[in-house]
C-alpha cells in the first residue's frame, strides 16, 4: 500500500495513492534491459531516417514517434499499471512540457527579432558575426541565435565565392558551443535546470566555452582571410545601395529578459507544490511555464507579421521538434529508470565502465554526435546520479554530484553542448542552419562530408585539449 | 485603373485551369499579360527533421510546376496574352504579395478553385490573409462551388464571370474606386447590377420622412452611377437594399442572377475586423459568386 515513509512514494501524488495504485520498489531495479530498445530505435530513427529516407521522414516523422512510444507505453501499463503510468506522467509533465515550453518561447521571441542592413563579408566582419552569435546563444538558445543571424551572414557573404566553411563554423559556434554558458543556451543545460541544477553553475563551463570558442574563431579567422584573399573580391567595394544595419522588433530583447527572468525565478523561488494529472509540480515552475507562454503570445501579438516573414518565420521546426521529442521522453523512461538505479539496474556494466570525468566527457560527447544531445545528457545525468548518490531522491541526489562530484557534471554538461556540432544531428538548430544555407544557394558537405572535412579534423583536436586541460 | 497585368498565383489544385480559363476575356478590356506564379511551401522540401534541405525535391516541384505553366501559357497565346512564370520557395502568402508589388500587377486572383465541401465557408485561410493585406484588387475566383440555400442543395459553375457583376455601392471613396474598376471592365462587361445599402435603421419608431429623404437621395446617386456606366457603353440596374448589409448583398445577387460581386474595401487591419467585421470578408466568405475587392 501507499507508504509515506517509503522515499519512492515522495514523488508520487496524492492522486496515485488516493486510487490505491501499489507503488513498487523502484522502478529502475525491475525493468529489463531490452526495454530500453525502443529508445534505441527512436534515437537511431533521427539518425538514419534523414539520410537514408529524407522524404519518407519528412512526410511519417511523426508516426515513427509514435510507434515507438507506443511499444514502450502499451507493455509497461500492462505490466506495471499505475507505477509506470506515473512514471510517463511525470516525465511528460515535469520533463517534456517544460522542455517544449522554453522552446517555444525562444524561437518564437528570436523569430520576431530582424536585422536589417548591409553587411560585407570580410574576415573580421564575418568573425565578429560568429563572435556575437556565440555569445547571444547562452540567452537566446542556440536555435534563436542561429535563426536571427543566419540570414544576414549568408546574405552579407552572398559574393563570396567559398561559403561553405562559414556555414560550417556558425554551426559549431552559434548553434552549439555559444550556448554553454545557460539553461537557456541548449536543452541538454535545461534537462539538468529541470533536475536541480542551478541556474547559474553552468557558469562554471565558461573558461572551457572560452577557450574553445577562441580557438575556433582564430581557426576561423585564418582560413576565412586565406579563401578571402584568394577570392580576390572587390564587389563590396562596388555596392552602393547599402542598408544602415538596424534591428526590427528590438523590443523583443525585454521579452528575451522577461524569459530569463521567469527561468531564474523558478530556479530561487520556492512556493510549494501543485497536483497537476496527478503529477506534483512546483508551484513555481508552473508559474515560469505560464510566464513564458505569455511572453510568447506578446511577443507574437506586439511585433508585426512583416517581421517574422522577413525571418521566414515558420512553426514547423517546433512542431517537428515536439512531435518526435515526445518519443524521446517517453522511450527514455526505462533507460532513465535503470540507469538511476546505478548498480542495482540492469546497465550496471555501463555505470561501472564509465568511471573517470574524461570518459564521462567523451563517452557523452560521442553519442551526443550521433543522438540527440538532450536524451543524452539527461540518460548520463541519471547515471552519475545512480552512480554517486544510489537510493537517493531528486535535489538530496543532485546536492551531492553538485557538492563532491561536479567535475562529472561539468564533463557530461560540456559534451553535451560542444560535440552537439560533430554531426548534422547532434543538435536540432544543426539542420536547421543547414537547411537554410542550401535553400539560399550555399552547398554544404554531405552528412559524412561534414565529419570528414570538418567536424573531425578541426573539433576533435580541440576536445582533446579541452580533455587534457580540463579533465585529466 | 486599367487591368493590364494580373498575378495568378496557384497550387495546381483541382480546377485550376478552368479558373484561368474565366479571366482570358478580360482581353477585351486591355489584359495584356498574366504572371503565372507557385510558390512551393518550404515546409514541404526543407526543414526535413534532423536532416536538411531536399534540394532534388525542390528541383523536381520546380520542373513540374513550370511544365505545368507552359502548357497553360499556350491557351494565353492563343488569345494574344504575355505570360511569365515565377516559381519560389518560401511562405506563401508573403511571397505572393512581394511578387504582386515586385511585378506592378493590376490585379491578383485568389481563392480556391477547387469543390467546396458542403457546409464550408468559400475562402480559406491564406485567400483572406491575402485579401486583407493586398495593396491590389484582388479577385476572390471560386470555379465551381457547392451551397446551402433554405436545406436545399445547389451546386454552381462560375464559367462567365462578366456577365453580370454586381456592383456594392454607397457615396465612399472606396465605392468610386469600386466603380472605376468596373468602368475599366467596358468591354468584357455589357451590363452591371448597382446595390446601393440604406443606412438608415427602420425599426417601429422609424422616422418615415427620414427613410424617404435616404431614398430619394440614393436615386440622384444611382441616376450618376449609371449615367457614367453607360458612358462607358455598360447598362445598369439599380436596387436599393435594407436591413442586414451581407444578407440583402446575397439575396440581390441571387434575384438577379448576378455572376460576380464588386466593391471596395476601407482596408481595415486584423483587429479592426475583430471587433467591427467586415462586409468585404463576410462577403468572400459567404458568397457562392467571385468576389473583386478594390482596395
Amino acid at each position: 500500500m501507499c507508504d509515506p515513509a517509503d522515499d519512492g512514494f515522495k514523488q508520487s501524488s496524492d492522486y496515485f495513492c488516493s486510487y490505491g495504485i501499489y507503488m513498487q520498489t523502484d522502478l529502475g531495479e525491475i525493468v529489463p534491459l531490452w526495454s530500453t530498445i525502443p529508445f534505441v530505435g527512436m534515437l537511431l530513427s533521427i539518425a538514419l531516417f534523414p539520410l537514408l529516407a529524407p522524404k519518407f521522414w519528412h512526410h511519417h516523422f511523426g508516426k515513427v514517434s509514435f510507434a515507438w512510444s507506443l511499444i514502450v507505453v502499451i507493455p509497461f501499463l500492462v505490466v506495471y499499471k499505475g507505477q509506470a503510468l506515473y512514471e510517463f506522467m511525470h516525465i511528460v509533465m515535469a520533463d517534456y512540457v517544460p522542455f517544449i515550453i522554453i522552446l517555444i518561447a525562444l524561437y518564437t521571441v528570436s523569430g520576431n527579432i530582424l536585422l536589417r542592413g548591409t553587411l560585407i563579408g570580410t574576415p573580421a566582419v564575418n568573425t565578429l558575426i560568429l563572435l556575437t552569435g556565440a555569445a547571444l546563444a547562452s540567452w537566446m538558445g542556440t536555435t534563436g541565435a542561429s535563426m536571427l543571424l543566419i540570414r544576414p551572414f549568408l546574405r552579407a557573404n552572398s559574393f563570396r565565392k567559398n561559403r561553405t566553411f562559414m556555414v560550417v563554423f556558425f554551426i559549431f559556434l552559434v548553434a552549439n558551443v555559444g550556448g554553454s554558458l545557460t539553461p537557456l543556451g541548449d536543452p541538454p543545460l535545461f534537462l539538468g535546470f529541470l533536475r536541480g541544477v542551478p541556474f547559474f553553475w553552468t557558469f562554471k563551463l565558461a573558461i572551457q566555452m572560452l577557450f574553445t570558442s577562441a580557438i575556433l574563431l582564430l581557426v576561423y579567422y585564418m582560413l576565412d582571410t586565406y579563401f578571402y584573399k584568394k577570392e580576390g573580391h572587390q564587389v563590396h567595394k562596388q555596392q552602393t545601395d547599402k542598408e544602415p544595419l538596424s534591428i526590427e522588433g528590438s523590443h523583443n530583447f525585454l521579452f528575451l529578459a522577461g524569459i530569463v527572468g521567469a527561468v531564474l525565478f523558478s530556479g530561487m523561488v520556492k512556493m510549494g507544490d501543485l497536483n497537476i494529472l496527478g503529477v506534483h509540480r512546483a508551484a513555481q515552475d508552473v508559474i515560469r511555464d505560464g510566464t513564458l507562454l505569455f511572453l510568447a503570445s506578446l511577443s507574437l501579438i506586439t511585433t508585426k507579421i512583416e517581421v517574422r516573414e522577413a525571418n521566414e518565420f515558420s512553426w514547423f521546426p517546433i512542431q517537428e521538434v515536439s512531435i518526435l521529442f515526445i518519443g524521446i521522453f517517453l522511450t527514455m523512461m526505462p533507460c532513465l529508470k535503470i540507469l538511476q538505479a546505478g548498480s542495482d539496474g540492469a546497465l550496471d556494466f555501463v555505470v561501472k565502465a564509465v568511471e573517470e570525468p574524461y570518459h564521462y566527457f567523451w563517452v557523452t560527447g560521442i553519442l551526443s554526435s550521433f543522438l540527440d544531445n538532450a536524451p543524452t545528457y539527461l540518460t548520463f545525468m541519471s547515471s552519475l546520479l545512480g552512480r554517486f548518490s544510489p537510493g537517493l531522491e531528486g535535489q538530496e541526489a543532485m546536492a551531492v554530484l553538485l557538492n563532491e562530484k561536479d567535475l562529472y557534471l561539468k564533463a557530461i554538461s560540456a559534451a553535451a553542448v560542444f560535440f552537439g556540432s560533430m554531426t548534422y544531428i547532434g543538435n536540432a538548430p544543426n539542420f536547421m542552419v543547414r537547411s537554410i544555407a542550401e535553400e539560399t544557394g550555399t552547398p554544404m558537405p554531405s552528412f559524412f562530408g561534414y565529419m570528414l572535412k570538418y567536424s573531425i579534423p578541426i573539433l576533435i583536436p580541440v576536445f582533446i585539449l579541452v580533455t587534457v586541460i580540463f579533465y585529466l | 485603373m486599367l487591368i493590364e497585368k494580373i498575378l495568378f498565383p496557384t497550387k495546381f489544385r483541382e480546377l485550376s485551369f478552368n479558373s484561368l480559363r474565366t479571366l482570358l476575356p478580360l482581353k477585351a478590356s486591355g489584359l495584356k499579360e498574366i504572371v503565372f506564379c507557385h510558390i512551393i511551401e518550404r515546409d514541404d522540401v526543407g526543414f526535413v527533421p534532423f536532416g536538411g534541405y531536399m534540394k532534388e525535391e525542390e528541383e523536381k516541384l520546380r520542373e513540374q510546376a513550370r511544365i505545368r505553366f507552359e502548357d497553360w501559357q499556350k491557351s494565353c497565346a492563343e488569345y494574344g496574352i504575355k505570360s511569365s512564370i515565377i516559381i519560389e520557395v518560401g511562405e506563401a502568402v508573403p511571397h505572393i504579395l512581394g511578387i504582386a508589388k515586385k511585378e506592378k500587377v493590376d490585379i491578383m486572383i485568389v481563392g480556391r478553385k477547387k469543390k467546396v465541401a458542403m457546409g464550408n465557408l468559400f475562402a480559406g485561410d491564406h485567400t483572406l490573409q491575402l485579401i486583407r493585406r493586398s495593396k491590389v484588387a484582388t479577385l476572390v475566383s471560386k470555379y465551381m462551388v457547392n451551397f446551402e440555400i433554405d436545406g436545399s442543395q445547389y451546386e454552381r459553375i462560375n464559367e462567365n464571370i462578366f456577365d453580370l457583376p454586381l456592383i456594392v455601392m454607397d457615396c465612399s471613396e472606396h465605392s468610386e474606386r469600386a466603380l472605376n474598376a468596373l468602368i475599366s471592365l467596358n468591354n468584357t462587361v455589357k451590363k452591371a447590377v448597382i446595390v446601393h445599402h440604406l443606412r438608415v435603421a427602420i425599426s417601429k419608431k422609424h422616422d418615415a420622412g427620414e427613410l424617404h429623404a435616404a431614398e430619394e437621395a440614393v436615386k440622384d446617386t444611382f441616376d450618376k452611377f449609371c449615367m457614367r456606366l453607360k458612358e462607358a457603353g455598360i447598362q445598369c440596374e439599380t436596387h436599393i437594399g435594407a436591413g442586414e448589409i451581407v444578407e440583402e448583398i446575397l439575396r440581390i445577387s441571387r434575384e438577379r442572377n448576378a455572376t460576380m460581386l464588386i466593391m471596395g474595401t476601407t482596408g481595415k487591419d486584423r483587429l479592426h475586423e475583430f471587433f467591427q467585421g467586415s462586409i468585404s470578408h463576410d462577403l468572400v466568405k459567404l458568397s457562392e459568386l467571385p468576389v473583386l475587392l478594390v482596395p
